[in-house]
């Protein structure tokens, strides 16, 4: 089965390129006659070659009528088949070598050949024979005529703005070895440029010479009227020639003719230089008529269209609806003006600067494109009903005059716009992701007055000038000053006997002297002077850190010299000891006002001393 | 029995230091609120200084709509009840940051700066005043370079620049009670842990007091002033008959050195065209001289 398959597609696809290739084959059959040369000298061959384009199953086509030649040999076949981008092309061509036999001017005639009954014949071709063998001086007219340029423009009148094609021609005679082709573009001053398409390459035959062809086009729009020059353009290349060694002495030129295809082997490669420059084109540029000139024009030169479109057909005052206007054809399509809007009141739509986009869709023949201007438009009032009419206006030179497109208006409901409701609804992550811009400061100014009650005081009156301030500062150091001295007299009591001894001497003799005083009421008279003599003795002792057995008269007197008591108060002292103690043991006790005087000596004498011992 | 004493004592302390920072703070009791100097209640400030708020915002209004010479009016009314305010012994930040703004309305950018400056003193944190000042100090005509204490330096003794004089001081006070407080426990006391808590709160006090001292120094014992006239020239020396130096305009500070009769001599940090062999940008290597001269008191408010 599979088999059978592979048969049948097989057989399938031979049908087809068989259908296919007739299909080809079967259009535009012409015969051409070709020739290497049209100017040789006798001495050289002339190649003819008659082909046959488009099918390959004819005969062979009659030979022309030639005089002046012979026939050397031929024909030789030769079929050709080429395919290029699908479209295959067919031909088969029958070369004879001919030898001129006189000089002078001659015609090949006219070849004929018969195909299903139809006869086609071939152009006939000029050769001219010249006797002298070609010098080096008479090469360049061969030369010119295998390499040479041409510049033309479609048209020798055009408007401004409108459309000119240029084009620049390379031809070189075929099976010619070029390379190195630099192309210098003309200078095109005061006309825009656009690049129509790319490189075209094609046969030409001229003269019966078949040429290749390089062609580059330009479009260009005039800029301004009046006579304007295309200056000339020039090519520069190499024509690459294979050089036998053994003729290395004759000159290069001479290998033009029936040495220049001879045989690879035994020539060395040789460059030649050639430059040529095509002249230049004087373009008539005549100015836009004034006549019939639409207000709405702006300077569109061309062959134009127009689209119009629009999403929103419901909206609310204040929303945007975007008028897409698409002007369309040929023409340079960068500078197409945007179309315009006609409103009755300019308050109805509130117009934003339209965006536009360019496409130049094909640029094979002419320029043609498009161009997309997108216009927002919001409409100010609810009793809308359509969007404004737009109106487009060019000048098509081809017919002479402006045209004008007209949009009919759109029809759209507007309705009242609704306040919006405050409501954060949840936010895509597009949005939130979005850039960010940076705030503009639009003015600057002061900050606004303070006006703050509760902390308006009178803040002039510094802390540190107030006196209640600093004198209540010295009573903290006072009492730290106060607890400092009266630590250090604890401590000094509790471990050093002498100034405890001494700080308490004072009120002991006072205790001593009170029981003084209640024996003196009583009138004990010894109880009394034992007290007294015990106060004074017990007082000094403490004063003077003794014990009381020591405190004699005389070691009493040594002390409170040293403390440098006064020799009064010593002898005072000295008195009183020796006087208590004689009243104490005497049997004479003394009145009651002597013992009273007693008394009172002995406390203004402890008083003394106090204030001297202290 | 003792101790029980010496802490009740200490509490009488504290209570008899607050009462007298109260009093200092808050003004006097009400029977004395009232400057025994020029005799202005706070009652009647604070009517004075809602009647001028008043009067800028009505000014401020006027302004919106174009109406220049009832502003102007209401300004000037504004400014005047401000300064009645100042002239009777009653000092706010908040009325000399008013009245800074109510100079900016009227065009005065001397006075307007003179003030803020002032203002400053009191609230030295507060972020308006630094916007508008900064703000006033922006259109004046004198390129002045910066005489401003290094943001390292602020940061670092951020005290000094973020407490006026009065906090400074209740800080220092404050500090000064805690150290006695803590000396006093030490002399009844003796541990080990207070003794260290002494010294932390000693050095806070040395401290605190340096940074009083620094800042009364800055800002009573350095005289700046604002030139408040639309130009003045600075001469040579303290008369008419000196040769005038160059020119400063409204809104430039300078440091007032000395003065003779009418005169001021003062140090202008303005900035100082070079002679063309020197290159710009070097204006910190100008010598001290050059920006020091002469001018007439008048063209100059203290700040």
């Amino acid at each position: 089965m599979r088999k059978y398959f592979r048969f049948f597609s097989l057989w399938f696809g031979i049908v087809i390129l068989f259908v296919c290739s007739e299909k080809t084959f079967a259009q535009d059959i012409r015969l051409m006659a070709t020739v290497d040369q049209n100017v040789l000298t006798v001495n050289d061959r002339l190649e003819l070659t008659l082909t046959i384009h488009g099918t390959q199953d004819t005969p062979a086509p009659s030979f022309p009528n030639i005089d002046g030649f012979t026939l050397l040999f031929g024909p030789n076949i030769s079929a050709q088949t080429r395919i290029i981008n699908g479209d295959v092309s067919v031909s088969k061509g029958f070369t004879y070598v001919l030898q001129p036999t006189a000089k002078g001017k001659f015609t090949i005639g006219p070849s004929t050949v018969e195909y299903k009954g139809k006869v086609y014949s071939s152009q006939p071709v000029s050769i001219e024979v010249v006797d002298t063998p070609r010098a080096s001086g008479l090469q360049s007219p061969d030369l010119e005529k295998l390499v040479f340029v041409e510049l033309s423009t479609d048209k020798s009148e055009a408007y401004v703005y409108e459309q000119v094609v240029l084009s620049f021609k390379f031809y070189f005679q075929k099976g010619l070895p070029v390379g190195d082709i630099d192309y210098v573009a003309p200078a095109t001053k005061n006309f825009m440029e656009e690049k129509l398409g790319d490189q075209r390459q094609y046969e030409e035959i001229r003269g019966g010479i078949i040429y290749n062809v390089l062609e580059l086009r330009t479009a260009l729009f005039p800029m301004m009227s009046g006579e304007l020059v295309i200056a000339p353009a020039k090519v520069k290349c190499n024509l690459i020639i294979q050089q036998r060694r053994d003729r290395r002495n004759t000159p290069p030129d001479s290998f033009f003719g029936e040495a220049f295809f001879d045989d690879f082997f035994g020539r060395e490669q040789k460059r030649y230089p050639v430059e040529r420059a095509t002249g230049s084109i004087t373009l008539k540029v005549k100015s836009l008529p004034e006549e019939g000139k639409p207000k709405e024009f702006k300077g569109a030169v061309g062959s134009y269209n127009m689209e119009v479109t629009t999403k929103a057909q419901q909206v609310k005052v204040g929303d945007p609806i975007t008028l897409s206007m698409s002007v369309y054809g040929e023409g340079n399509i960068q500078t197409i003006n945007e179309p315009v809007l006609v409103m009755s009141n300019e308050n109805e739509f509130k117009l934003y600067p339209a965006e536009s986009s360019t496409q130049i869709t094909n640029r094979e023949e002419l320029i043609r494109g498009r161009k997309v201007f997108s216009k927002v438009i919001e409409p100010q009032m609810i009793n809308l009903k359509s969007t404004p009419a737009i109106v487009f206006s060019f000048f098509d030179p081809r017919a002479g005059q402006y045209k004008t497109i007209s949009k009919e208006p759109m029809p759209i409901v507007v309705e009242s716009g609704e306040q919006e409701v405050p409501i954060q609804l949840t936010i895509s992550q597009d949005k939130v992701t979005t850039a960010k811009q940076q705030v503009q400061i639009l003015t600057e100014d002061i900050l606004p007055i303070m006006v703050n009650l509760s902390s308006l005081r009178n803040q002039g009156n510094r802390i540190y000038k107030n006196p209640f301030i600093i004198t209540s500062l010295s009573i903290p150091a006072v009492l730290v000053i106060a607890s400092f001295l009266l630590t250090r007299h604890k401590v000094r009591l509790t471990s050093d006997i002498g100034y405890a001894r001494k700080r308490r001497a004072y009120a002991s003799a006072k205790k001593r002297l009170n029981g003084a005083q209640s024996a003196l009421n009583q009138h004990l008279p010894k109880e009394f002077y034992a007290c007294l003599s015990k106060a004074m003795s017990d007082y000094l002792a403490d004063k003077l850190n003794i014990s009381s057995a020591s405190a004699t008269e005389e070691n009493v007197g040594i002390l409170l010299r040293q403390r440098g008591v006064g020799d009064h108060i010593f002898k005072e002292v000295s008195h009183g000891l020796t006087d208590f103690d004689h009243r104490r043991f005497s049997k004479d006790g003394g009145s009651f006002d002597e013992m009273e005087r007693s008394l009172k000596f002995a406390e203004e004498l402890i008083t003394k001393l106090e204030k001297q011992l202290s | 029995m003792k101790l029980r004493i010496f802490i009740l004592l200490l509490f009488l302390v504290v209570l008899f230091f607050q009462c007298g920072m109260h009093s200092a703070d808050c003004g006097l009791p009400k029977s004395e609120d009232r400057n025994p100097k020029y005799g202005i209640s706070r009652d009647a400030a604070i009517k004075l200084f809602t009647d001028a708020n008043e009067k800028y915002l009505q000014a401020a209004k006027f302004i919106a709509s174009k109406k220049i010479q009832e502003a102007d009016q209401h300004l000037k009314e504004a400014a005047k009840q401000y300064e009645t305010i100042l002239a009777g012994g009653f000092k706010n930040g908040q009325i000399y940051y008013n009245l800074g703004n109510t100079y900016y309305r009227q065009g005065e950018l001397g006075k307007a700066i003179v003030n803020y400056r002032r203002a400053e003193r009191f609230m030295p944190r507060n972020a308006d005043l630094d916007a508008n000042l900064r703000l006033v100090k922006g259109y004046t005509e004198d390129r002045e370079f910066s005489t401003e204490i290094p943001v390292v330096i602020r940061r670092i003794f951020f005290w000094v620049f973020l407490l006026n004089q009065d906090e400074l001081s209740i800080v220092a006070v404050s500090l000064y009670v805690v150290v006695m407080i803590a000396l006093f426990f030490s002399i009844i006391r003796k541990y080990a842990w207070l003794k260290r808590v002494l010294i932390g709160f000693s050095i806070a006090l040395f401290v605190a007091m340096v940074s009083l001292g620094i800042k009364i120094y800055r800002e009573q014992g350095v005289n700046c002033g604002v030139i408040i006239a639309t130009k003045c020239e600075v001469r040579y020396g303290p008369g008419e008959e000196y040769e005038p130096k160059f020119e400063i305009h409204n809104g430039a500070e300078c440091v007032i050195e000395d003065e003779k009769d009418d005169w001021y001599r003062v140090y202008v940090n303005v900035g100082v065209k070079q002679t063309p062999d020197l290159k710009e940008g070097a204006e910190e290597n100008v010598r001290d001289d050059v920006r020091r001269g002469w001018l007439q008191k008048k063209h100059v408010d203290v700040i």
